[in-house]
């Protein structure tokens, strides 16, 4: 059997090939080396076309329907999904029967609800635009909860309350500032596209911050602390942004 | 010449030398065995967080809807006929009535959320993924305080064979052959990238 074209035979190999070809019994490292390189880019710009096929007609549809702000409904560099993605997270109690939520900081009358007085509470059923940091979009997602600005109101803030600090399972926090979480499509959500959250939601319930990166919408929700001082939350202290503004593509501090 | 067979010259000490390459490989085989464990927790967990925008690197979740037809009687009557029905022999850890139309009913890793009027369930759950859910907590040191130590050790592990692997086996032009081509490969990489990417 002769030997590999490429190289001399040496003795380890005459041990290999005395009953099959070199070349079927051993990859030398160059052929090895060029297989990988070629697998990867052959993946990548394969997998560069699915994205882009995938997507651009849906994208190009989201990003020519502006907001009426006139933002763009897709801001940049987000692509889009029909429905949210988990995305983690410490998950906390399921049930709706011991949940619990306070209302706190620099409030007049801080006050905690169960899941039955949320309810009675004045709901909210809004349609609106959600984006992670990750990059993905979530259009026209529907959504059923109590306004924080309600919330804040039956606690009577005081005029030293500047930020919100939404409380979760496991000590999540997330911060926001207290214009932003005023707005009236920020809600206490409890339900997703005409559902009870999942569990993977936060379920039973969730803060809901639309119009900011969505690790500002703390699942499994327990809390919603007013303050006069901003504190970062659990996010903000790893090198994501503190404000997290979408069209800003306010992603990392 | 003199005959030295019979002289009483002191035997000379064998002397036993460690050539540095040699003890190189050997250390860094046997901390690449310590780190066997750490690097499948780290790598695999890495992996699968870094598609967390893809899937759910902790859990399986499953949901699922039934018709069973419109229902009546007590919460627990309710819970019973849909356990016996849906064949879920598991105890209810509880059951709550949030309104006239939604009756839920919570297990360990699953809840129905039972609609008794229209006959409808909303079955939805989390089945964990053991092994994984357990790397991925260790990997983003959910766990903190002693872990943290564990972590840095292996980093600075990592470090030393990264470092220790270049002078490990001498190349025939020594370091600035083949093996200098690819070391600046790698680091060409993170460059690249950051470069393109516009940093932080």
């Amino acid at each position: 059997m002769p030997p590999s074209k490429t190289r001399p035979a040496s003795a380890a190999d005459e041990l290999m090939t005395v009953d099959r070809p070199l070349r079927t019994t051993m990859t030398d490292r160059r052929t090895f080396l060029r297989g990988i390189s070629a697998g990867t880019v052959v993946c990548a710009l394969g997998g560069a076309g699915y994205v882009l096929a995938d997507d651009e007609a849906a994208r190009r549809a989201a990003a020519a329907s502006p907001r009426p702000d006139g933002r763009p409904r897709l801001p940049p560099n987000q692509y889009l999904l029909s429905r949210i993605r988990p995305m983690g997270g410490t998950e906390g109690d399921p049930s709706p029967g011991k949940f619990r939520l306070s209302v706190h900081g620099e409030v007049e009358a801080p006050f905690e609800i169960d899941f039955a007085e949320l309810l009675r509470m004045p709901q909210v059923e809004q349609t609106c635009d959600v984006h992670c940091v990750t990059k993905w979009t979530v259009l026209d997602s529907h959504w059923t909860g109590v306004r924080v600005a309600d919330l804040a109101a039956r606690a009577r803030l005081k005029p030293s309350a500047r930020y919100v600090i939404f409380e979760a399972a496991a000590g999540y926090t997330s911060n926001v500032q207290l214009r932003d979480a005023l707005k009236p499509n920020v809600l206490v959500a409890h339900r997703y596209e005409g559902n009870p959250l999942a569990r993977q939601h936060g379920t039973p319930v969730r803060a809901l911050v639309p119009d900011l990166y969505f690790w500002k919408s703390a699942k499994w929700l327990t809390g919603i602390y007013f303050t006069s001082s901003d504190r970062p939350g659990y996010w903000e202290t790893r090198g994501y942004s503190n404000h997290a503004d979408p069209w800003r593509e306010e992603r990392y501090a | 010449m003199p005959d030295y067979a019979d002289a009483t010259v002191p035997a000379r000490r064998k002397r036993t030398t460690v050539l540095p390459r040699a003890l190189l490989r050997a250390i860094h085989r046997d901390i690449g065995y310590i780190g066997v464990g750490l690097t499948l927790v780290y790598a695999t967990s890495g992996l699968a967080v870094n598609h967390i925008a893809d899937w759910d690197p902790n859990f399986q979740n499953v949901q699922a809807v039934h018709h069973l037809g419109p229902m009546s009687g007590d919460d627990e009557a309710i819970s019973r006929a849909v356990r016996q029905t849906l064949a879920i022999a598991e105890e209810p850890r509880e059951l709550y009535r949030a309104s006239p139309e939604q009756l839920d009913i919570l297990f360990e890793h699953r809840t129905l959320h039972v609609n008794p009027v229209r006959g409808e369930v909303l079955d939805e759950g989390q089945r964990p993924r053991f092994l994984l859910r357990l790397a991925n907590w260790l990997h983003l040191n959910r766990g903190k305080k002693a872990w943290t130590y564990v972590a840095d050790a292996y980093a600075a592990a990592l470090l030393f064979l990264a470092i220790s692997g270049m002078f490990m086996i001498k190349g025939s032009k020594g370091l600035v052959g083949r093996g200098a081509v690819l070391v600046l490969l790698g680091m060409a990489v993170p460059a690249i990238y950051v470069t393109f990417a516009g940093g932080p």
